[in-house]
């Protein structure tokens, strides 16, 4: 029998992002809705109104579609939750990502299929058996070593572990994207200094800022090598995917549903290609350095393996935000599509765009495209420079609309 | 006379404002969000008059909201 490739699970936190998520060989999706998911103040979240159209793009590029509704849930959020379960059960969503006591009962009730989110934070076998009487997935907590993920999978086949559906549990873990300080959902940093629980979704972040120690009763500053104390670089798997993989866990998943379609579209396509090489034999030395200067070129803290090769927690970033290689500006939106000549009207809203640089276009129509700029034409006239308020035409195969974005992409230069 | 100004679409629901003021808050079973009691609503936005005298803590619990969209003005 042929060996069942790994599942490939992107973030999706706009339409855009859903597109970018498809065109870069996802096999799934994970997306949240309203006030009841992990990345609450920092995504632009989608309401219960979109889960009809995600389910229905979903259906039609043949990928499933998870939802997240993985918070610390009130007594006041009852009724709301009971709004989402039925609305995702009519319109199909594959599974709920939960770890609150509340959603797992609501989705026996209504017979919806469940995934653990890793914020139940499943660090061992019994564990495992526990939750298997109400799911079929489970997401181990990323702090495990390879070893220990590989041990469960093992003990699940041993054990004959299987799911509500009647199939052998399956696992997912994290394979790239950003990772907590803290462990995962246990993190009450924000809480104490903003009153803005993570696990609520409204984490402010306080480990990704530089801190200072301070004897106070010397007022001596204490020397420290990296004023970013408390901020781990992302989790990367790229380099060590063949050993992930040999784990026998199901699912791969990427985190950052706050984050571009650019980065969802290069993240996804960097793994896809990875998981094909590594099912195909041609994954090597050569490969993985291309996948990693991809992999830089979008949002990016630094990179390590995270706990899954057993390192001590000391890969602390040295930047505040993102030390990726390329820099994405604002530079404009879309405003006509001329389709018989497929042709793409732009305005320019702020700087300037010439021959030869490259661009990048989000869309809810298309996801990301990037391209370089061959021909410019402004307000009609073939020009070599368009500035702000002017309109610029190229050549673009998808249909452009007011929603889109474009960018200019420029090289990020660190200081 | 002060006015509380409550930006309700960007509510995550945490009910910190009800905890500390439950004479002019309710958490909304609907949607799981906080709603200021007789406020006067414009689209999402919704307006409040209060006397003086609450002045002071009702500025104490704008302070604890953890999206900061609850303005005293």
């Amino acid at each position: 029998m042929k060996e069942k490739k790994v599942e490939l699970l992107s973030p999706v936190g706009s339409f855009d992002c859903l597109q970018a998520a498809i065109k870069a060989g996802a096999d799934s999706i994970y997306f949240g809705v309203e006030q009841l998911n992990m990345r609450t103040r920092s995504s632009g979240t989608f309401s219960v109104e979109d889960i009809k159209e995600i389910s229905s793009i979903c259906k039609a590029a043949a990928i499933k579609s998870f939802i997240t509704l993985n918070t610390v849930m009130y007594e006041h959020d009852m009724q709301l939750l009971f709004s989402i379960l039925k609305e995702v059960k009519l319109q199909g969503i594959d599974a709920v990502i939960a770890a609150d006591f509340a959603v797992i009962e609501y989705c026996i009730q209504l017979g919806i299929p469940l995934h653990v989110s890793t914020q139940a934070n499943i660090t061992n076998i019994e564990a495992v058996q526990f939750y298997s009487r109400f799911s079929d997935l489970v997401v181990l907590a990323r702090e495990l070593t390879l070893k220990q993920v590989e041990h469960i999978n093992k003990e699940i086949r041993r054990r004959n572990i299987v799911g509500v559906s009647g199939g052998l549990l399956q696992t997912e873990i994290f394979v790239h994207g950003a990772l907590c300080m803290a462990v995962s959902g246990k993190c009450y940093l924000s809480l104490h200094s903003q009153n803005a629980s993570a696990n609520r979704g409204a984490c402010v972040q306080n480990c990704r800022r530089p801190y200072k120690v301070t004897d106070t009763e010397t007022n001596e500053e204490l020397l420290i090598d990296n004023e970013y104390i408390m901020s781990p670089k992302d989790l990367c798997t790229i380099n060590v995917l063949d050993q992930v993989i040999a784990s026998a866990v199901d699912v791969l998943k990427i985190e950052g549903r706050s984050k571009g379609a650019d980065y969802v579209y290069v993240v996804t396509k960097c793994y896809r290609e990875a998981i094909d090489a590594v099912a195909d034999g041609s994954y090597s030395a050569h490969k993985i350095a291309q996948w990693m200067k991809q992999l830089e070129t979008v949002y990016n803290r630094g990179f390590w393996e995270g706990y899954y090769l057993g390192r001590d927690l000391g890969e602390w970033t040295s930047q505040p935000g993102s030390v990726a290689t390329e820099k994405k500006i604002y530079t404009g939106k879309g405003s006509k599509y001329y389709p018989k000549i497929k042709v793409g009207e732009f305005v320019i809203e702020s700087g300037t765009l010439k021959i030869g640089d490259t661009l990048m276009i989000t869309g809810p129509s298309f996801g990301m495209v990037k391209e370089k700029l061959e021909t410019l034409t402004v307000n009609g006239i073939e020009a070599s420079i368009a500035v702000k308020g002017d309109k610029i035409t190229f050549p673009f195969s998808s249909k452009v609309s007011a929603q889109d974005k474009l960018y200019k992409i420029v090289e990020n230069i660190h200081g | 006379m002060a006015k509380i100004i409550h930006y309700r679409n960007k509510c995550i629901g945490c009910g910190i404002c009800f905890e500390q003021q439950p004479e002019l808050w309710r958490m909304s079973k609907k949607d799981g969000k906080a709603t200021l009691v007789k406020a006067i609503a414009k689209k999402e936005i919704y307006v409040l008059a209060i006397g003086t005298h609450i002045e002071e803590p009702t500025r104490e619990m704008a302070k604890a909201c953890p999206v900061k969209i609850i303005k005293i003005v």
